[in-house]
């Protein structure tokens, strides 16, 4: 019983973090339809990055997040241009260049990730690190729990800017019907440079809470690259709030496969679960998807 | 008459000057492992292999318009099958290769229905979750597979053999392409669903069944060329037959030399093959290859996107221009 409820808290403060990776990829495929195959990477980068500033400028690593958050924004900024290239213009078939181009970037970063830092593990530790919160009945680690908490003080702060501003109200036209948008004077294009800088930066972020729980390597991006994907399909492709079910649903799966079957089922749990959800409800578990 | 002689005689020529050029290629194929050092044997057939595995991902991913990120676990399974077959079950090579071939595409129809019915970017995702899949699979069945530690085949050391029996798939894989999507009605109606779906339904063709036809074609390839790749190596391991290097690969390589055209994948198998062997030669292994499959990748996309093919037939871009045009998407 003290397994199963063990399961059970670990599972939701996974999801939790989950909710981060998922939800700008999310929004992303809903703006410019594109399914970018490089989120493994930001995250993967987002850890490294991490990592470099902990060890050269010391302190704890959860200071650095704004900081890492602007860096991802920018590097997001400066890549758009090149996927709305891809994916625009007089093209044989804009969705598969957009699909390859970031496929493209994905591979070029892990690459660079192995060339540069060889397949060594590498981990970051912070002050919370090996401390737990006992609540009598099962622990709660406390660099799991902070990662929970800033999993959702990220998610209501975008679910406020996505529902409240008029900013996000604009996103979420373009994500509706984009032509439509851009005659009542959006300029789309610009929409989508700031909806792939904020996921990237979100993204990145999430990347330095991973690297403090789990290890660093080059080859860590086709982990979260399926978690991002099982996300996503599970809430309906471009539907932004199914991301956070889903991603406790992810979680709560992913640890019991973990305790109850063993760590390497976990891609073939994952995939059936996909599969079938392909199958029965294509539109996601919420039948909200586009 | 000597009239009729001349017109006769020019005739053989005329015959003789256009099969010529086909007749002395085919030789040169068929003579080379009797005139070129080993290790250039076995260049050439990876050549060969990379070129038929290219074209098989042409199939779906530029004939048919649906991009797959897995089609590397298709090879690693018929890898897995045919070693399978012939070390546990003592069958012959053919029929290992055979089963392999037949088992792929069952399971491309399987991945293939469900997801097939929606937009391309489910389809991408399934196929790349699936490959993910199949990898964490041949370590976990480690009594049949090896898991980590490899599966080990009688080995047959027989450079020539390999070659022929690649050349044979390769040709194969080819012909098939030719004349099932450049020569037949059910190209037709898979270049139909590429270009506009919905009014290739409308017009009346089974879009579903097309595409899972395709797509069980495109993997059955694959799996015969894993079958041949194993008993050739004679070790296979979770990480040759099924790492993500594979995938990768074949898209590079359909990319770089046009997709849904049928000589593109064998122009990019060539010039990526040979571009890695040379990196090979020079710097020893090194993971530098990813960056540059990946730079190409984005390139190809970016400037050529029709490939090494679409260059021959439209306007080079100039270096000045290609900037221009950089130049010009930077700014705002």
């Amino acid at each position: 019983m003290e397994l199963f409820l063990q399961t059970i808290i670990d599972g939701l403060l996974i999801g939790g973090l989950i909710i981060v990776v998922g939800i700008g990829f999310s929004l992303c495929f809903g703006v410019m339809h594109i399914v970018d195959f490089a989120v493994g990477e930001w995250v993967m980068l987002g850890a490294y990055t991490g990592y470099i500033m902990v060890r050269y400028f010391g302190h704890d690593p959860m200071i650095y997040l704004p900081i890492i958050f602007l860096i991802f924004c920018g590097v997001g900024w400066m890549i758009y241009p090149l996927i709305y290239r891809a994916v625009s213009g007089k093209r044989h078939n804009p969705v598969i260049m957009g699909l390859v181009f970031t496929f493209g970037i994905s591979i070029m970063a892990k690459g660079g990730a192995l060339f540069i830092w060889g397949f060594h593990l590498h981990s970051i530790t912070t002050w919370l690190s090996g401390k737990s919160i006992s609540l009598g009945f099962a622990m709660v680690p406390s660099l799991r729990f902070s990662g929970f908490i800033f999993g959702i003080l990220v998610t209501i702060l975008f679910m406020t800017f996505l529902y409240k501003t008029k900013l996000g109200i604009t996103i979420r036209a373009t994500a509706q019907d984009r032509d439509t948008a851009n005659l009542l004077g959006t300029d789309v294009r610009k929409v989508g440079a700031l909806v792939y800088s904020l996921y990237a930066g979100v993204t990145g972020m999430s990347g330095v809470l991973i690297g403090t729980l789990f290890s660093i390597h080059a080859a860590m991006g086709a982990k979260y690259c399926t978690l991002a994907f099982f996300v996503v399909v599970l809430a309906g492709m471009g539907y932004v709030p199914g991301v956070i079910l889903a991603a406790f649903i992810l979680g709560l799966l992913q640890s019991f496969v973990g305790v109850y079957l063993g760590g390497r089922y976990n891609q073939i749990a994952l995939f059936i679960v996909m599969y079938g959800v392909l199958l029965i409800t294509p539109k996601g578990i919420l039948r909200r998807g586009i | 008459m000597p009239s009729q002689v001349g017109q006769v005689k020019a005739n053989a020529a005329k015959i003789l000057w256009r099969w010529a050029p086909l007749s002395i290629l085919i030789l040169v194929v068929l003579s080379i492992p009797w005139i070129v050092s080993p290790l250039w044997i076995r260049i050439v057939t990876e050549v060969l292999m990379w070129a038929g595995l290219a074209q098989s991902w042409n199939i779906i991913g530029g004939y048919t318009g649906y991009l797959c990120f897995g089609h590397g676990a298709f090879f690693g399974l018929g890898a897995y099958i045919t070693g399978i077959t012939m070390m546990h079950l003592g069958w012959p090579f053919g029929v290992g290769l055979l089963i392999s071939g037949i088992l792929s595409a069952l399971l491309a129809m399987i991945i293939g229905y469900p997801t097939l019915r929606l937009r391309g970017a489910y389809f991408a995702i399934a196929t790349w979750a699936f490959g993910e899949m199949v990898r964490q699979v041949a370590t976990i069945l480690d009594d049949v597979t090896g898991g980590p530690v490899g599966l080990q085949l009688h080995p047959f050391l027989n450079l020539p053999y390999f070659y022929y029996v690649m050349l044979g798939v390769t040709g194969l894989t080819y012909l098939t392409t030719y004349l099932l999507l450049d020569r037949a009605r059910f190209g037709y109606k898979v270049l139909a669903i590429r270009e506009h779906e919905e009014a290739a339904e409308m017009v009346g063709v089974d879009t579903v069944t097309i595409k899972v036809k395709a797509f069980a074609l495109s993997a059955f390839f694959p799996g015969i060329f894993g079958g041949v790749f194993a008993y050739w190596v004679t070790y296979i391991h979770p990480d040759s037959v099924l790492g993500a290097q594979l995938t990768d690969f074949m898209v590079v390589m359909a990319f770089l030399g046009g997709i849904g055209s049928l000589w593109g994948p064998l122009f990019g198998a060539i010039v990526v093959q040979l571009v890695q062997r040379i990196l090979w030669l020079v710097w020893g292994e090194g993971t530098f290859y990813l960056i540059i499959i990946g730079a190409a990748i984005c390139a190809v996309v970016l400037f050529i996107p029709n490939g090494l093919i679409g260059l021959m037939e439209s306007r080079f871009l100039s270096p000045r221009e290609a900037v221009s045009q950089l130049k010009k998407t930077f700014k705002w």
